[in-house]
């Protein structure tokens, strides 16, 4: 349980800071970094465990079905990165103390850097690969809320959105590609994934696995060329980059190398792959870094470097290449981050990070500056600091490395990169910290605070504390490290600055000097940096954005214009396309089946010929709305017949009441649209469409035939011999509805209500704006003297008692005779709308105290608690149990739980009925007034 | 007596088919709005009326078996034929000018509600302004 609270801690400790802040930013700092201390100090008392080789863990099923598992372990690795992670989060925590202004709201801040460090505590921790990708997006995502955390200015936003896109789409690829690592090894444990590398290297899926586990990784670690977004995410707060960008999330993808490193190294493809990435990464970001002006943009180019400089490594797929990588792992995370806050507080206190615009900082910063300076030396590579010491073993083994037959291609392309981070090492020391004091800063310069300074010096102690005592201070580190990743013995390796005159010290010294050179030819070199093409790749990105959504305009736009015809064109040749493709893999068949066929009698036959025309006029008529309408509900009608002559008195009685509701909603929805449909189609199109609903209508026909002239086994059988049985009702159809498939009718009452609650959402912003300016001008005929005729009101007004004793009666003998809330919700809604119409709506509106809302949701929990009841007998949910009790005055009587249910549904369609008409009158009623109004204001007006 | 009870149900029957017939009959042929309403409301009515008492007679002298049916289905009818008629009249009085002209007065200081509770000749001279009045919305 303990290492899942070291996960655990920072998210639950995330909702301490917004709490915090309300005491002072000194109170929230100390609540945030006592969080991650106390993460931190969980973590610690693992450690005497991992470093005598155990494996604590923790394992709880989540979705054991799915290989999804809550577990956790720590091994040497894990140890590693989460130290890193936590150690780092508390120096930039305090770091980021003095570094916000007081306007930035710092609960927020620090409530999302906590989620952050959870996530990629998680990532590191997590035993089970999928959990691990649950994490791996909650960074992305926790990622892009630090990004976009001033999210007033424009480039925050779209670094957010950039680094969102490109992380999230590699973390698709990556639960691809850990999907089928899991289904290759059997597996979705790390801890048994990892012995089972030869299973995966050998499996024929092994290349697309590799891939798409690489894509997540690159992706996340900004690799080439998918780097684009970590200089776009310099747009953050200086802490989010110091600890995001360059100690580490854009390590996770290193992490995730490593981890995967005994499953997927070692062959070939793992070698031409990531190790070709990772030079390119290397050099071509080096270069770039070297012609940034922006100190932040320099620095993210050059983290961008070193990531490609670990993937190199990792790619080799040599025990000594992981320890190489893991060193500089811990080296970097030192320096990049100190180098980070150092740029902070120079754009802090100089007012600018414009390398151009600074220069002699020396002088006024003495503190910074020569933190600075010190953990620049270590990023260049200079000897006696921890940077040279791994690029001293990254150069040892490139020198080693044969590509493709080529054995001088890494060891040139591997010194052309040292050189290059020599050179924009030094720029940068030279251009913002030597050379002559300016007089043009924008602010007057001088060194931060204590507390801004601290958790640089912090670093930059380690720096040269490595880099002077490297096997003292972090060898047992390393090799435990190490040692986890590679997953067995490692080979004798020795940290130490001097390993004799190696291939590996000429290149290092060629590539100081070469650095030195450089910066020295600096202005011929920027030609000819003009001179070579440089893509942007903010503008590759949204230039491919846009790609993507002018192409999938396109797709959805010869789909579905946004007309009827073509929608539904879509869906019946796509339905009749997959139907002729049945029928033509089944083979030719006869198409009548054996059944013999019902008599056709005068009533059958009269109520299909009435059918047959209706449909003829509505096609003719459509335009005419109100028409179209009329003849629709006689469909209804005759439909509802059918279903009395198939002995349906259920479904009639439904089909009857929804015909009315239907109708008595469209007409008032009506009202407020043009009485005709233009006629915007040309006549070819008239005539395809046309032929296209013919062939499918015939073509459903034949099928209907095929189907009802075959006697099939359904499961109808079974149901009517249980319904009385087991489920206490002689009405199957009831018993169907709010027994047998009573989680259908739950979902459909939910569905219904959402339909009514958008239905109110809808017309309700109908209310304001530009909807009310059109409702406006809306000219409605003028209306009768008397719009709530005497008659009407009276017989109406008398029969609503009668209508809501039948309802509550037809509610109530549901389970045995035909009815049930749903009919029975119907019948009371009529009833009601009834009142609206006849009375007027403020009349029946000022009556009628019921809340439309309430009564959705009340039917809606009604019915779920209904459900839930049988939970607590151990049964599963909407298991429905029924009773014969003796009622004084009525007899025996039958009470099934079920008619709880069943009364959650009837106030769920009596609330969903009474909304939608509430909200349709409600915009009708303001139309007429502002229509009545102008029409008042023109008839004044008039001579 | 049962034959006595037979004759009664065939003349009932045959008065209820014949003027079913008719009404129906009305409403295809007669020549405008207000004068087809006759025959659904007036002769139809009738017509379905002495239908159901065949059918209260025929259930209960020879089946022994007498419902409230037929009587709830009388009240429905009864009800809610007049007020569609009322409906469509009303209708079609407020959108033909010509009838509106040809009204007789209503006899009272009221006028004809359809019209908004006015004389047809005042009407005829205010009618934008009258749309003030209390009309759709209460």
């Amino acid at each position: 349980m303990r290492i899942a609270l070291i996960v655990l801690i920072p998210f639950i400790g995330a909702v301490i800071p917004p709490l915090a802040i309300r005491a002072g930013r000194n109170v929230c700092t100390a609540a945030t970094a006592a969080v991650t201390g106390l993460a931190l100090l969980l973590l610690l008392t693992d450690v005497p465990a991992v470093f005598s080789g155990r494996v604590p863990g923790l394992r709880v099923d989540w979705l054991p079905q799915a290989g999804l598992s809550f577990s956790f372990f720590i091994d040497g690795l894990g140890l590693f990165f989460a130290g890193l992670i936590l150690v780092i989060g508390l120096l930039i925590i305090i770091y980021a103390r003095f570094y916000l202004g007081r306007t930035d709201s710092m609960g927020r801040f620090f409530c999302y850097l906590l989620l952050f460090q959870g996530s990629m505590v998680g990532i590191v921790l997590s035993d089970n690969i999928l959990l691990l990708v649950v994490f791996w997006e909650l960074t992305s995502l926790s990622s892009f809320l630090l990004i976009g955390y001033w999210h007033h200015l424009p480039a925050s936003r779209a670094g957010a959105r950039m680094a969102l896109i490109v992380t999230g789409a590699g973390g698709l690829a990556l639960l691809g590609g850990m999907l089928l690592l899991g289904h290759i090894a059997g597996t979705f444990e790390l801890s048994e994934l990892l012995t089972r590398g030869e299973v995966v290297k050998s499996s024929p899926l092994y290349l697309p696995t590799l891939i798409l586990i690489l894509l997540g990784a690159f992706t996340k670690s900004a690799q080439f060329p998918f780097h684009v977004w970590l200089p776009h995410a310099m747009a953050a707060p200086t802490p989010v980059s110091a600890y995001l960008h360059s100690a580490t999330m854009v390590k996770a993808g290193v992490f995730l190398l490593a981890r995967l490193w005994p499953v997927l190294s070692g062959t070939p493809e793992w070698f031409l792959i990531v190790s070709a990435t990772g030079l390119v990464t290397m050099v071509v970001a080096a270069w770039i870094a070297l012609f940034k002006d922006d100190l932040k943009a320099l620095l993210a180019f050059s983290t961008v470097s070193h990531l490609g400089l670990m993937t190199m490594l990792l790619g080799f797929g040599t025990p000594f290449g992981v320890i190489a990588a893991v060193f500089h792992v811990l080296n970097h995370a030192t320096f990049k981050a100190a180098l980070f806050m150092s740029a902070g507080i120079v754009d802090h206190e100089a007012g600018t990070r414009d390398i151009r615009r600074l220069g002699g900082l020396r002088r006024l910063m003495p503190v910074t500056s020569s933190l600075a300076i010190v953990t620049a030396a270590s990023m260049a590579g200079v000897p006696l600091f921890n940077g040279f010491l791994s690029k001293e073993m990254m150069l040892e083994e490139a020198a080693h490395t044969v590509y493709a037959g080529q054995a001088w291609l890494f060891p040139i392309f591997a010194t052309a990169g040292a050189l290059l981070s020599a050179a924009y090492s030094a720029r940068l020391v030279w251009c913002v910290f030597l050379g002559p004091k300016r007089q043009d800063y924008p602010r007057h310069p001088h060194d931060p605070p204590l507390g801004m300074w601290l958790p640089v010096a912090v670093l930059a102690s380690a720096v040269v504390v490595i880099g002077l005592m490297p096997a003292i201070v972090a060898g047992a580190l390393v090799e435990r490290t190490a040692s986890a990743a590679v997953g067995g013995a490692l080979p004798q390796f020795h940290l130490a600055i001097w390993h004799g005159l190696t291939p590996a010290l000429f290149m290092s010294g060629f590539a100081l000097t070469g650095g030195l050179a450089l910066l020295w030819a600096y202005s011929s070199l920027e030609r000819l940096r003009l001179a070579l093409p440089r893509p942007d790749g903010m503008t590759l990105f949204q230039g491919s954005v846009a790609g993507l959504v002018r192409s999938s305009r396109f797709v959805l736009g010869s789909l579905a214009d946004g007309g009827l015809p073509r929608d539904l064109a879509v869906i019946v040749l796509t339905t009749a396309g997959l139907a002729l493709a049945g029928y033509v893999q089944a083979g030719p068949g006869p198409l009548a089946g054996t059944r013999a066929a019902l008599p056709a009698t005068i009533p059958a036959v009269t109520g299909w010929l009435v059918l047959l025309l209706a449909c003829g006029l509505i096609v003719r008529h459509h335009y005419d709305r109100l028409a179209a309408l009329i003849i629709i509900s006689v469909i209804g009608l005759v439909v509802s017949l059918a279903f009395l002559q198939f002995s349906a008195p259920d479904l009639a009685l439904t089909q009857i009441s929804v015909e009315i509701v239907t109708t008595i909603l469209l007409l008032l929805a009506l009202n407020l649209l043009p009485r005709t449909t233009p006629d915007e189609s040309s006549t070819a199109g008239k005539l395809g469409a046309g032929a296209l609903a013919t062939t499918v209508g015939v073509g459903v026909a034949a099928l209907a035939y095929a189907v009802m002239t075959r006697g099939t086994e359904t499961i109808s059988d079974y149901h009517i011999e249980q319904s009385k049985p087991a489920g206490g009702g002689t009405n199957v159809v009831n018993v169907i509805l709010v027994d047998f498939r009573g989680f259908d009718t739950f979902g459909e009452i939910i569905v219904l209500s959402i339909a009514a609650l958008t239905i109110f959402a809808l017309l309700d912003s109908a209310l304001h704006g530009a909807a009310r300016r059109r409702i406006r001008t809306l000219r409605f005929l003028p209306r009768a003297g008397d719009p709530h005729p005497l008659l009407l009101t009276v017989v109406t007004r008398v029969l609503l008692p009668l209508s809501l004793v039948v309802g509550i009666y037809v509610l109530l003998r549901g389970h045995n005779m035909p009815g049930g809330g749903f009919i029975a919700g119907l019948i009371v809604a009529i009833a009601l709308l009834m009142q609206y119409m006849a009375s007027g709506y403020v009349w029946a509106h000022r009556r009628a105290r019921m809340d439309a809302h309430a009564m959705i949701g009340g039917g809606v929990m009604l019915a779920g608690a209904a459900g839930l009841a049988s939970l607590a007998f151990g049964r599963p949910f909407l298991t429905s149990t029924f009773g014969y009790f003796h009622v004084p005055l009525f007899g025996e009587i039958e009470l099934a739980s079920a008619m709880a249910f069943d009364i959650g549904v009837f106030f769920t369609v009596v609330g969903t009925c009474i909304l939608s008409l509430a909200t349709l009158s409600r915009v009708e009623e303001r139309a007429e007034q502002a229509s009545k109004q102008t029409q008042v204001k023109t008839g004044t007006g008039a001579p | 007596m049962p034959s006595l009870i037979e004759l009664a149900i065939a003349v009932f029957l045959v008065i209820g088919g014949v003027f079913v017939f008719v009404g129906s009959l009305g409403l295809a042929k007669l020549p405008d709005t207000m004068r087809r309403l006759h025959g659904p409301t007036k002769a139809t009515t009738l017509g379905i009326g002495a239908l159901l008492a065949a059918s209260i007679l025929f259930f209960l002298v020879m089946q022994n078996a007498g419902g409230i049916h037929e009587v709830l289905i009388t009240m429905f009818l009864f009800l809610t034929a007049p007020v569609s008629g009322n409906l469509i009249a009303k209708a079609y009085i407020f959108r033909h000018k010509d009838i509106q002209e040809s009204l007789p007065p209503a006899g009272d200081r009221g006028g004809w509600a359809t019209l908004g509770e006015q004389k047809p000749a005042e009407r005829a001279q205010r009618q934008p302004q009258r749309r003030d009045g209390p009309s759709a919305v209460e």
